[in-house]
């Protein structure tokens, strides 16, 4: 009792975003001097949509902080040689000899250049995804940016374990880096491999389930009951990879068995790209003055420019179009007179004709009836013609979505699934109104800060978007970083996010083979690495492992030794999340489901002592801004914003003296102060103190700010579906320029510039390209292999956080393989049995376990594990499947990214005692 | 009045174990213990398969059998149902622990830490408390936040300051806490307006946890049977899981005591019955209270606070039958020792009577423990006593084979009568036992008595019955085949009771009533890892 009178203690307000779902507000209660508790911070309920709550993963901060395995101090490694099988021999140096040395190898780079022979960065840096560990680096993006040129291509899982073709085409048609349902709103969601409950954080768990009381209907269409399929009111097991067959047999429903009348004709016709006309080359049919794409107005039946006032389109053209051209790739013209032409419309309900649900039913192993219910129920569900009031506005209520996961929509077929999720919503009208498919937030376009205000008038209607050029004159024909992503990828644009949305696999395989008429593959002088451990976040693990070994010069920023860092030359320990400081913005819309009513600004401060001689990451960055003579740089790049926010306004100013080292103190502060400015219009000037005691500070944010319709509406705008017009113009453009420089594998890539998707058969183009790159016979491999999200270690880098681990084996699948219970039995199979799993590229080993709920043709390994240096977690013997997935440009899509798809055999090692 | 209660709605939860974490930082649980934490069920079989997260720990019983139990008073009740253990009072019986059908009740024997180090890390070298080890320990539902609510005028289930940790942290809101004899609590207005069940209503033990199913409405049929899957469902947990799994709370040195117990009062009883017939009661009566003396420092052994247990043990007379017993061993073995002292038939008669007390006290126990399906038979109690006397009267004949050179033919004839007459009670009482568990018991429980089921009919029971026999046939062989006959009527006690006790024991395991209705309808219920007739 003693203890308890003399006891201080204080609940420290903080953040975690350990995960892309956050962040989430937190205090943390500590009690002389000693973490002990990690709680919600409950001042936010009111502010914040899951009422303040706190992700599991965040309860492993405090073991994350004292954690007796963690790196304590810089180190530097002894042994040259590095791999798998080496002994680093990290020695504990000091933090100058640690600082010395990396200044050094970053001084001895830019002398020689800021690029390399191959015109690509020195100075590359990787990071986890989803942008998290910028709310964990302080200012270091200040020292990159006063760096100059850095390549960020060496993904750690990005393109592979991301919503690529989510991020990309969702930009592009509702700017929608993610997607969500409106759930608060929406009736029924048709959830397609989507494992929301495990992957949308404390906000969307907290709306699915007021939603799922409330009565929703979601349908979860997937190849195992996730936990999100638990939450569901019914499980489709689909077959992998069929997805898009299944979303095509939708549309068929609604196109070709049910009345036009029961669609949102208002919708297709104004806000969509139905009406307008098609020439015999497959390009919009257009004005020949104005180059505006054509419709046939109802009312003077004549074909008219699309944004002809009082203008009627029609849906199906009935007569000629007496004088139209069509413009192709490289400014090609055909000139048409008197044609006979399709709307996209008439083009689409052809295009989809074959896909019946009765030919869907055969691909996805889905009943007949099944489907076509599914499409009957969304359509009731839509509620056409219904309004709803928000905020005094009046808008359509369409309360249906669909929602895709990773493996859905990442890889071949992703743009497909894609297209189809948004082509259903738009025929129903649901794409950005209440209760439908809404985007989150955008991280391509500009500005990141406000969906509505990056929705700018582009050409033929739709929205402007920041395509990477593929003209003859202003094409990127040499790589400016090592994947390539603004020379093969149009749509990832050229953002700060670009680089890691690139094609980044293609950054480590090129290590290893380099490609006709490419730049040679060089590594970087100096990599940097954070919070990522791509050596298991990966594909194709030992070959990353193996590449990353060769790379001379590899500073880690290490909370414990793991299996990336085991190969580093310098490890630094920075303070983990309960003891370093920075502010980031909260609010507003963005991914999962982080849809408030307020938008502002969080801090995270030290709650407890830094172990050891961790340091504060804004301190290291100052440290190497200045040993490499970027001070000025770094100070200005901070007050231009690289730290989050900008210093200066139209009525504060709180710049940092650029000449000048300033404290980690005082850089937040005056970052504290500018974001008070910011959302008080320049009134407020809190500084750190407020922020300390308080935790944040908002602003209303308003909800018709959910939706992108009201400005689409304003801006008289269309959303860019059905036909992809561009997007085949501009597949074309790039098949151009890489025939002219002889680059021919990435063919069958440019051939998903398909204006409408054809379905294609992935399930075999996987085998296929498995059979080929594998020299094997597939059906040695009869199973599917997919994984499944770990709401427990997602993202969290927390694989070693013994708590983590103890709770997440509540959850079912964790630490093996799942494998269906009838078909294991068939195998002479049991719970807990050793055995290999084999995929043509490489074996792991694991404990099985049984469920019902997987189909009986597939594998699930959840999370990512097959540690093998990190403390803990190499003791789990857990199985991953990273290690089993090839990296192929076979099976990269046209966005560059892949799916964790692979065919697997397995077989028994071992009897569970 | 107050009831504090627990209401979780199996729609929303999503089993992400942020109450389980929550649970343990603020309760300081070391790794493996889980005061609250989430099973995953799954039931059916592909394609129809349903899976539920179902959140457990303590149920805050009305009626909870872990405090009738408890023979020291450490568990109580308060006024306003909360159960709580006073770690003080509290000798590590663990009788609680199995005791409980829900499984909620942890007992931690030495300090324990995350990263399997001799010392916790920081957090953990702080929140160590001594007062937590060899004591039973399990959620309080966070008593000490609802106390300092209300005397603050705070509203527990309301107010985050007077909440359970579990509940302030659910991310879906699945979790709700406050009092259910208040009408306008949220509590009560959720079971207004929910349909729900609790879990092990069978049981009989007015849980404070109420499970929301589905939303009540006026088109609402009347309850239709219940289905409950069992072959079809099956659950994870890193502590035990859904389904029944076999107790680890009483070991070998329980089974030791209920060896030695019936043993040793069966030897009494033996040797009162020869005594009248002039026999001489020394050493058969000294062997029998060794044997009982032997068993109760066996379970002596097995409690987490030695020291404090030989007092402690008595506190509960009111309820306890573990109390019971050491009251009665607390007489009978003076009695017994003084009777042979003094060589007196009639007080060794007496101390007989008493040992028939002190077994009718081990059936009780075991009947008492309600977790245990395999023991809470009411049928347990009249096996544990034929058994018990089966068993002395077995060790009496081997003894007195062995001690006694000469036993007498009539003698002999006494003994093997008697064996005869108790292995048919035995017969009988192990029949009947076995009965009441094929009406719906564990699959684990019925395994494994089905397996010993031969050997205790064949080695126990046909065997001694004929080798009885073949005395009387073949009186020349009588001492060899009567010795046999008896020393497996005792082994074939011992290890009935060994198995019942270690071997059968399957827990209770989880079950729910109803899958959840969510969104589209309700579905059958679950019982993992049962065998329900």
């Amino acid at each position: 009792m003693a203890k308890k009178q003399e006891t201080t203690s204080r609940d420290v307000p903080t953040y975690c975003y350990q995960c892309v779902a956050g962040p989430d507000l937190l205090t943390v209660r500590v009690e002389n001097g000693v973490a002990t508790e990690v709680q919600p911070n409950f001042d936010s309920a009111d502010v914040h949509p899951a009422a303040g709550r706190v992700c599991v993963k965040a309860f492993g901060l405090v073991q994350k902080a004292y954690n007796p395995n963690r790196i304590t101090t810089p180190m530097k490694r002894t042994n040259p040689k590095k791999g798998k099988g080496e002994e680093p021999g990290f020695e504990a140096i000091s933090w100058d000899e640690a600082l010395d040395i990396i200044s050094g190898k970053l001084l001895q780079a830019k002398e020689k250049g800021l690029n390399d022979s191959s015109g690509y960065p020195r100075v590359a840096a990787s990071f986890g995804g989803g942008g998290t560990p910028t709310a964990y680096m302080g200012t270091f993006p200040a020292f990159l940016s006063a760096w100059g040129v850095v390549d960020f291509g060496f993904g750690s899982g990005q393109g592979v374990k991301c919503y690529h073709s989510e991020h990309l085409y969702g930009e592009l048609w509702h700017r929608a880096f993610t997607v969500a349902p409106d759930t608060p709103l929406c009736d029924y969601i048709l959830s397609f491999g989507s494992n929301v409950e495990a992957s949308g954080g404390v906000c969307g768990v907290k709306r699915h389930a007021d939603a799922r009381e409330r009565g929703i209907k979601r349908v979860q269409i997937e190849p195992h009951l996730s936990v999100t399929g638990a939450c569901s009111a019914e499980w489709i097991p689909i077959k992998p990879k069929t997805d898009a067959a299944f979303l095509f047999a939708l549309i068929h429903v609604l196109l070709h068995e049910q009345p036009w009348d029961k669609l949102d004709l208002d919708f297709i016709i104004n806000r969509t790209s139905s009406p307008y006309l098609l020439g015999r080359f497959g390009y919009f049919m257009r004005d020949p003055e104005t180059r505006k794409p054509l419709i046939w107005d109802g009312k003077t039946n004549a074909a008219v420019p699309f944004d002809t006032p009082g203008a009627e389109p029609v849906l199906e053209a009935p007569f000629l179009v007496e004088h139209g051209i069509e413009v192709g790739p490289d400014g090609r013209e055909w000139e048409h007179r008197n044609e006979r032409c399709q709307t996209s419309w008439e083009k689409l309900v052809d295009h989809v004709r074959p896909y019946s649900p009765l030919w869907a039913s055969k691909i996805c192993d889905v009943e007949v009836k099944v489907i076509r219910r599914v499409a009957l129920e969304f359509l009731e569900h839509a509620r056409v013609g219904e309004t709803i009031e928000i905020e005094g506005q009046t808008l359509p209520l369409r309360p249906v979505s669909i929602a895709l996961g990773k493996t859905v929509n990442n890889g071949w077929g992703g743009f497909d699934c894609c297209w189809a999720r948004t082509l259903m919503t738009c025929l129903v009208g649901a794409l950005e109104v209440p209760g439908g498919t809404l985007g989150t937030t955008v991280r391509l376009n500009r500005p990141a800060t406000s969906r509505q205000a990056s929705v700018q008038p582009g050409e033929d209607g739709f929205m402007y978007y920041p395509m990477n050029p593929t003209g003859k004159d202003d094409w990127l024909s040499k790589p400016d970083v090592r994947n390539a992503n603004r020379t093969l990828i149009p749509l990832v644009a050229n953002s700060p996010w670009s680089q890691a949305l690139g094609p980044t696999h293609i950054a480590w395989m090129m290590q290893k083979v380099n490609p006709e008429n490419w730049p040679k593959p060089t590594m970087p002088d100096v990599w940097f690495v954070y919070r990522t451990n791509p050596v298991i976040s990966f594909w194709d693990t030992e070959s990353i492992a193996d590449t990353i070994s060769k790379f001379p010069f590899t500073v880690c920023f290490a909370y414990t030794p793991d299996e990336t860092n085991h190969m580093a030359d310098i490890l630094l320990p920075d303070c983990t999340d309960l003891e370093g400081l920075q502010l980031i913005r909260i609010g507003g819309t963005k991914y999962f489901e982080q849809y408030w009513d307020y938008q502002g600004f969080a801090l995270r401060q030290p709650a407890v002592e830094a172990v050891g001689e961790a340091k504060d990451f804004s301190w290291i960055a100052t440290q190497l801004a200045k040993r490499t003579g970027l001070l000025e740089g770094y100070n200005n790049a901070i007050n231009k914003g690289a730290a989050g926010v900008r210093l200066y306004g139209e009525n504060f100013d709180f710049s940092l003296d650029p000449e000048s080292e300033h404290s980690v103190e005082d850089i937040w502060d005056a970052t504290c102060r500018a974001a008070s400015a910011e959302i008080s219009g320049g009134e407020d000037n809190a500084g750190l103190d407020y922020y300390r005691e308080h935790g944040f500070k908002v602003e209303p944010f308003e909800r018709i700010n959910w939706y992108l319709y009201p400005e689409m509406v304003k801006q008289d705008l269309r959303f860019e579906m059905p036909f992809q017009e561009r997007l085949h113009r501009v597949g074309q453009q790039l098949a151009n320029r890489l025939h002219q420089m002889g680059i021919s594998w990435w063919d069958a890539q440019l051939e998903e510039y398909d204006p409408l998707p054809e379905w294609k058969d992935y399930p075999e183009l996987w085998e296929r390209a498995l059979e080929e790159n594998f020299n094997v016979d597939i059906a040695d491999y009869p199973f599917w292999l997919v994984t499944a999200r770990s709401m427990q270690y997602a993202w969290g880098g927390n694989a070693d956080i013994q708590m983590i681990k103890e709770v997440a084996d509540n959850v079912a699948g964790h630490g093996g393989v799942i494998i269906n219970a009838g078909k294991a039995r068939e195998m002479g199979i049991g719970e807990g049995d050793l055995v290999e799993i084999a995929s043509p590229l490489s074996s792991t080993k694991g404990r099985v376990v049984l469920r019902e709920g997987v189909r009986p043709d597939t594998l699930v390994m959840i999370g990512q594990f097959d540690h093998w240096e990190t403390p803990l977690a190499k003791t789990y013997k857990v199985p991953s499947m990273n290690k089993l997935t090839p990296m192929l440009i076979d099976l990269t899509d046209s966005t560059g990214s892949g799916s964790d798809l692979v065919k697997a055999s397995i077989r028994l090692l071992e009897k569970a005692s | 009045m107050t009831r504090w209660a627990m209401v979780a709605d199996l729609r929303r939860c999503v089993g992400c174990q942020t109450c389980t974490s929550s649970c343990k930082h603020t309760n300081a649980t070391p790794p493996s213990v889980q005061w609250r934490r989430v099973l995953d069920f799954e039931m059916g079989s592909y394609p129809n398969v349903k899976r539920t997260f179902v959140p457990v720990g303590c149920m805050h019983c009305a009626d909870p059998p872990c405090m009738h139990v408890c023979p020291s008073t450490a568990t109580g009740q308060r006024e306003d149902g909360i159960v709580t253990i006073d770690y003080d009072i509290c000798i590590g019986c663990a009788y609680c622990a199995v005791a409980c059908p829900y499984q909620a009740r942890y007992k931690v024997d030495k300090p324990v830490f995350a990263y399997g180090k001799k010392k916790g890390m920081k957090n953990e070298a702080y929140r160590e408390d001594p007062a937590r080890i060899g004591v039973a320990q399990k959620c309080t539902f966070c008593s000490d936040r609802v106390d300092f609510g209300l005397e603050n005028g705070l509203t527990p289930g309301v107010d985050h300051e007077a909440t359970p940790a579990c509940v302030n942290s659910c991310i879906a809101g699945a979790l709700h806490f406050g009092d259910l004899e208040d009408d306008t609590s949220n509590v009560s207005s959720l079971l207004a307006e929910n349909q729900t069940f609790r879990m092990h209503e069978d049981v009989g033990t007015n849980s404070g946890f109420h499970y929301i199913w589905a939303k009540k409405s006026e088109t609402d049929a009347p309850d239709d049977k219940l289905e409950l899957l069992t072959e079809l469902s099956r659950g994870v947990g890193d502590v035990g899981g859904a389904e029944p799994w076999v107790q680890q709370h009483w070991d070998w040195r329980a089974a030791g005591n209920f060896i030695g117990g019936g043993t040793g009062t069966g030897m009494l009883l033996a040797t009162s019955l020869v005594a009248v017939l002039g026999a001489p009661i020394v050493p058969m009566a000294l062997l029998g209270l060794l044997f009982i003396a032997a068993g109760l420092f066996l379970v002596w052994l097995e409690t987490g606070r030695p020291l404090r247990a030989p007092l402690n043990v008595f506190f509960n007379r009111k309820t306890s039958w573990m109390t019971r017993e050491s009251l009665v061993a607390g007489a009978l073995l003076p009695i017994g020792l003084l009777a042979v002292w003094l060589n007196m038939t009639w007080l060794l008669i007496v101390a007989t009577f008493v040992g028939m007390g002190f077994l009718y006290c081990q059936g009780q126990i075991l009947k008492a423990a309600k977790g245990i399906p395999a023991w809470r038979q009411p049928q347990i109690v009249f096996l544990i006593i034929a058994t018990g006397l089966a068993e002395g009267c077995g060790l009496f004949t081997l003894s007195s084979l062995i001690i006694v050179p000469h036993v007498t033919m009539s003698l002999a004839d006494v003994l093997s009568f008697i064996m005869l007459l108790f292995i048919l009670i035995r017969t009988w009482a192990w029949t009947r036992y076995r009965h009441a568990l094929s009406q719906g018991a564990p699959k684990g429980t019925l395994k494994s008595l089905r397996q010993f089921s031969p050997w205790m009919a064949i080695l126990a029971h046909t065997v001694p019955a004929l080798l009885i026999l073949l005395s009387y046939l073949s009186p020349e062989y009588a001492e060899p085949t009567l010795g046999l006959a008896a020393f497996l009527i005792m082994l074939g006690g011992w290890m009935m009771k060994f198995t019942i006790i270690t071997r059968a024991s399957y827990n209770q395991g989880f079950s729910i009533d109803r899958a959840p209705d969510i969104g589209g309808g309700a579905g059958a219920g679950a019982k993992p890892g049962w065998v329900l007739k």
